[in-house]
């Protein structure tokens, strides 16, 4: 066994680490426990460091190849060789220019997996691009590079089991190639009776990691004792080699624990070699604990403070390990409860954990590890339960350190539990953001929804003990962010058992705290916004609807937060969802049309992001809308959104445009629809309706034609059902409606469009065609009468409406239409003509001739205005 | 608007141009040379030796509103490098309806001047004495049938039953007066557009004209005020770089528009003539019925 690994390798194996280039000096951890690891340090030769480096690469290069990360090792590799050529003056001093056999045998190793790797193809076909082009590569550099050490390589390949520093064995030299002395190597007797550490730990890998596998294969062939030792020995390594494979997967998440394990292990090989391995295991807490206090000290709060104040004063520095912080932390506590140090301490501690696990996410934007989230709420849960089991206790964060009361009773804490408890919600909304929300992990994630909500349910109870209004508000306002997106079944049911509380109650309650008591504008808002939400969603628009009248908040809302801004986008998307299954069309329209006009409702409700183009926005825009997102079970179904609102719009634009067919001037109600419409219409060929959309337009078309019942089987059918009616509340009752709204619409398109071909129309064969009441015909028929859009009156004993043919026909509309227009044409061209003068005289016009030729316009204007009036005389004209 | 084309073939034989064969051009589509495929056709015809000389083009157009841009500029290209060359404009919705509406037409030596020149501010169009009813002048056609052709027709017209045929009697005008009059409208607005556009560039050059005037004014009272000081006069030419002219708005497609309103025009009056015709012919027909039945 050499000497560099009685030294063992420390640091300098981490900072092989390829991921992270950058070397951190370790942490000092155990500047409060004892430095006896210290002393250990001894100043080393050249070749010892060279080869302890030489070392340290390898060894990382074998955890690469355990895991199969190519890319890495050929990171290590690279780094192998620049390492060998530092190392090769002090090989050429040292050894007379023969390579040190531990190095070949890495080649060797290397070479051999590599060649392994290379020749299974299935194998190599699964491998991730990045990584089989890194294998090629590696393939390529290690090829050229064995050739220089071909002779020593052979060498090796006859004696493999050699220690590691005998070289003065002398063999013929064979051919370089591996598989073909293979089988001279099985051949050849085994001669190493105590095996050194590092081969038996090669074989393990080489026998499960490829094929070769000749090295374990001798090893049995030999002598029995051997055998055993070889096998004892490997099974110790064996546990050790899974053990650092675990390691290796939790390295590839966190650096600074891996170098803290690592620097342990080392030191356990260096003190015990070989005896309690299970301890290694079990992770860092349990082998070597810090010690905290000095084996007589006596312990008491006073002492544990001062402890605490120092392991928190490491806080946030740079340089301190957050895990072993953590540690400390919860050894602390076990400290303050074994000693029976009150429940205050026991709040503190736990609040200096809470804020000891938040800071152990280093990011902010990513989410933390979901076990340290539940280690999270278990220490929050814990320190509610303490709060709310002592009466005296007060955890507030104007108390300052120094007026603290722990260890009697009016008990008085610095701390907030209430920031811990916004924090904790925001990273749950994290975590779930974090996951697919298509998989079961999702759901897995959801089930402590629960969780947050009763810890959320508790803090409010220890908030209204001991809180200012204004944290009780802010506890309330979490509470309703857990609740105002949630249909409650009962609050819709008729046959309530009274007492019980509803959501909707439960929602007023809070709300109209907030409203009372609250100082921040910001807060107010929100819980008017989430108020509002909640009674859409139960379908009580009056009062949303009043809500959110009174509040005002559609002319202030675009200067508040974007957060704000969303829920106000959410609470509108709701609310003309509810006006909708209502049948307030034409509000559902309002309420949407605004969300819907933009053409990215997805991203107004924060609920995706859209594809990016042309850089729109930098990274870190991109990284603040994302941490905006809604998690997916709050958001609201797209689909069914776009639908109710093309299908709002439909009933309302439709009519309208039939009613103003020959309006030069006539608006559109709704901008998305009327394109979505003028698309299909300019197609040669509409095919049968595809999408919610493209149902929705050929929908749009047969009402047109007053085809009400092709519009209705458009709307309402099996595979509408299934994608949007479905969804809805009542959805019988929401089909109903569209039915009933359908007819009517349909009705007064079709009087529209077709009521200059008849001179009366019965408004029994009316309702018969529109499967409508009479009564309602009747009425609807009245309307139309009244707002002038019709001209016709009703004769009651015939059931009849007479229609007065004042109205021009198609023909005479078209061609006013084409009088005014000529009547523009000719103004505009005289007008050229009077400046064609003046152009030439290069002075001021005479415009009082525009006056008199303005007239025959005029009277064209008035014409078209009062048509229906002097229709008759204007046709005498 | 689709619209079919394709090429004619034929011979100039003595003052007349004999159009004996056509093919059509394909679709636009990518894969395809058009004018190798032209080649390709014509190639082929002289092998099967049919007439092969290209003498000009067809194109489909729709009551009337065939002028257009592409149009003239193709027709320019044809007459400049083919001298005989003619359009042939085939009106689909009026032969559907009965009516055989096949006009040759050729650009006006005034039309190719102005194109030639490329200029279409007033001012040349105005030189060149040219408007929308100069630009084209009408070739008059005489459809000659082989004799083969005209036994099957006179075959084919026995075969047709007495009542049908008679659809040129159809009352009905309503439909089509209003899908010409929605046409006519739309030019009507374009035609408004351009106007006004024109309005606007006379508005500019006159206040150009009184920035100019003003600034000259002042250069010349400043200028009266260096002699009297005894300094060299200012000059006076700098006003032309001071003031850009605008750019003239080009006047062929107002030519063009109005040129297709003019046609659209022509073809309400001509079809409410023969309709008020007809309408006369049927009272009468009418009366005459009652009297009848009255007897």
């Amino acid at each position: 066994m050499s000497r560099f690994f009685a030294t063992g390798t420390d640091s300098e194996s981490d900072s092989t680490s390829e991921d992270e280039p950058v070397v951190r000096a370790p942490a000092p951890v155990y500047t409060f426990s004892d430095d006896e690891e210290e002393t250990k340090r001894v100043v080393r030769s050249m070749k010892e460091k060279r080869y302890e480096e030489l070392e340290g690469i390898i060894h990382s290069l074998r955890n690469h190849r355990k895991i199969k990360d190519f890319s890495s090792a050929l990171a290590s590799f690279e780094e192998l060789q620049k390492a060998y050529t530092r190392a090769a003056p002090v090989v050429q001093k040292e050894e007379n220019g023969i390579a040190p056999r531990f190095f070949i045998r890495a080649l060797v190793e290397l070479d051999d997996w590599v060649t392994g790797v290379w020749t299974d193809r299935d194998g190599r076909k699964q491998l991730s691009k990045g990584n089989s082009k890194a294998l090629t590569s590696l393939r390529q550099k290690l090829r050229k590079y064995t050739k220089d050490f071909d002779a020593e390589i052979s060498k090796f390949r006859e004696q493999p089991d050699l220690p590691d520093d005998d070289d003065d064995e002398r063999k013929e030299s064979s051919s370089s190639d591996e598989f073909e002395d293979e089988d001279k190597v099985v051949t050849k007797p085994r001669r190493s009776p105590e095996p050194p550490r590092r081969p038996p730990l090669q074989d393990d890998e080489s026998s499960d990691s490829m094929d070769w596998g000749s090295s374990s294969d001798d090893s049995s062939s030999s002598s029995d004792d051997e055998t055993r030792g070889a096998t004892t020995l490997r099974e110790r390594f064996l546990k050790r080699t899974t053990e650092r494979d675990d390691e290796e997967e939790q390295d590839r998440r966190k650096k600074g624990r891996r170098k803290e394990q690592n620097r342990k292990i080392n030191k356990k090989d260096q003190i015990d070699d070989g005896g309690e391995w299970e301890t290694v295991r079990k992770g860092v807490a349990t082998s070597d604990k810090p010690k905290m206090f000095a084996k007589d000290a006596e312990i008491d709060a006073a002492l544990v403070v001062k402890k605490l104040g120092e392991v928190s004063a490491a806080r946030g520095r740079k340089r301190t390990d957050r895990r072993a912080q953590l540690e400390l932390l919860y050894e602390l506590r076990t400290v303050a409860q074994q000693h029976n140090l009150g429940p205050a301490l026991q709040v503190k501690l736990r609040a200096a954990i809470v804020a000891a696990l938040f800071d152990y996410n280093p990011k902010v934007s990513d989410a933390m590890k979901p076990e340290y989230w539940s280690k999270l709420v278990e220490n929050v849960d814990e320190m509610v339960t303490i709060l709310l089991a002592h009466e005296d206790m007060v955890l507030s964060e104007t108390i300052l350190e120094e007026n603290e009361q722990l260890s009697q009773a009016p008990y008085r804490i610095r701390g907030c539990l209430l920031t811990a408890l916004e924090r904790l919600d925001d990273e749950f909304t994290k975590l779930l953001k974090e996951c697919d929300p298509h998989s079961n992990e999702y759901v897995e994630r959801l089930k402590d929804e629960v969780r947050v909500s009763m810890l959320i349910d508790r803090v409010c109870q220890v908030v209204e003990r001991d809180g200012t209004g204004q944290e009780i508000c802010r506890a309330y306002l979490r509470k309703i962010d857990h609740l105002y997106y949630k249909f409650d079944p009962r609050a819709v049911r008729k046959d309530l058992p009274p007492g019980e509380e509803t959501s909707i109650k439960k929602m007023e309650r809070l709300c109209k705290y907030i409203y009372a008591h609250d100082e921040s504008d910001r807060l107010r808002t929100r819980a008017i916004l989430s108020h509002i939400y909640h009674h859409a969603l139960h379908d009580n628009w009056f009062q949303a609807r009043d809500l959110l009248l009174m509040s005002h908040l559609q002319e202030t809302v675009q200067h508040s937060d974007p957060s704000t801004q969303i829920l106000y986008n959410r609470t509108m998307a709701n609310l003309g969802l509810c006006a909708f299954r209502k049948g307030n069309v034409k509000e559902a329209h309002g309420c949407l049309a605004e969300l819907m006009m933009t053409g990215k409702p997805k991203e107004l409700l924060a609920q995706g992001l859209l594809p990016q183009r042309q850089h729109e926005r930098s990274k870190e825009q991109e990284k603040i809308e994302k941490q905006r997102q809604m998690p997916f079970h709050m958001h609201i179904n797209l689909e069914l959104l776009e639908c109710v609102y093309l299908v709002s719009a439909m009933l309302i634009e439709i009519p309208y445009m039939a009613a103003h067919e020959f309006d030069a001037r006539r608006r559109m109600i709704s901008k998305t629809f009327y394109q979505n419409l003028r698309a299909s219409e300019r197609q040669a060929l509409v095919g049968p309706p595809e999408s919610m959309r493209e149902h929705a337009v050929a929908a749009a078309r047969a009402m047109r034609r007053g085809d009400w019942r092709a519009c209705l089987n458009f709307i309402v059918n099996d595979k509408m059902n299934a994608k949007v009616w479905d969804l809805m509340v009542g959805a019988e009752n929401v089909r109903a409606m569209l039915g009933r709204l359908i007819r009517e619409e349909a009705l007064r398109t079709y009087l529209f469009t077709y009521s200059h071909v008849y001179a009366s129309l019965s408004l029994k064969s009316l309702a018969d065609m529109f499967e409508l009441p009479r009564q309602r015909v009747h009425s609807l028929v009245s309307k139309m009468i009244i707002n002038e859009e019709l001209l016709a009156s009703l004769d009651d004993p015939s059931e009849c409406a007479i229609l007065h043919r004042s109205e021009p026909s198609r023909m005479q509309a078209l061609a006013l239409q084409l009088a005014d227009k000529v009547g523009n044409l000719v103004d505009s061209n005289e007008r050229i003509f009077e400046k064609q003068g003046s152009f030439f005289q290069r002075g001021g016009a005479a415009r009082g001739e525009g006056r008199t030729r303005d007239r025959p316009r005029d009277s064209w204007n008035r014409r078209t205005r009062n048509r229906r009036r002097d229709d008759e005389r204007s046709h005498d004209d | 608007m689709e619209v079919a084309q394709g090429a004619l073939l034929g011979l100039v034989v003595e003052n007349r141009l004999e159009i004996t064969n056509c093919f059509p051009f394909p679709k636009h589509d990518d894969t395809m040379d058009e004018e190798e495929y032209q080649l390709d056709m014509m190639r082929r015809l002289r092998r099967v030796n049919v007439d092969h000389f290209h003498v000009g083009w067809y194109q489909s157009a729709d009551v009337g509103n065939f002028l257009s841009l592409p149009l003239l500029e193709s027709q320019y290209h044809y007459q400049t490098s083919i001298e005989e060359s003619v359009v042939v404009i085939y009106d689909t919705k009026k032969s559907a309806r009965g009516f055989l509406t096949l006009k040759a037409y050729r650009l006006t030596p005034q039309a190719i001047a102005m194109y030639k020149e490329n200029d279409y501010t007033p001012e040349s169009l105005k030189n060149l004495k040219i408007g929308y009813e100069s630009l084209f002048i009408e070739v008059p056609i005489v459809i000659r049938n082989s004799p083969l052709t005209n036994i099957m027709m006179s075959e084919l017209s026995e075969m047709i039953p007495e009542e049908e045929g008679c659809k040129f009697l159809d009352l009905g005008t309503a439909s089509v007066l209003e899908g010409q009059l929605r046409s006519l409208m739309d030019r009507v607005d374009e035609l408004n557009q351009e106007a006004i556009k024109f309005n606007r560039y006379q508005l500019l050059v006159v206040r150009q004209q009184q920035e100019k005037h003003r600034w000259l004014l002042k250069r010349t009272q400043e200028n009266a005020a260096r002699a009297t000081k005894g300094e060299p006069p200012l000059p006076e030419e700098d006003v032309n770089k001071l003031f850009k002219p605008h750019p003239v708005p080009q006047r062929l497609n107002p030519m063009i528009v109005a040129g297709q309103i003019n046609t659209y025009s022509q073809h309400i009056s001509q079809f409410c003539s023969q309709s008020l015709a007809k309408l006369y012919l049927t009272q009468a027909l009418q009366n005459a019925k009652e009297a009848k039945q009255n007897n």
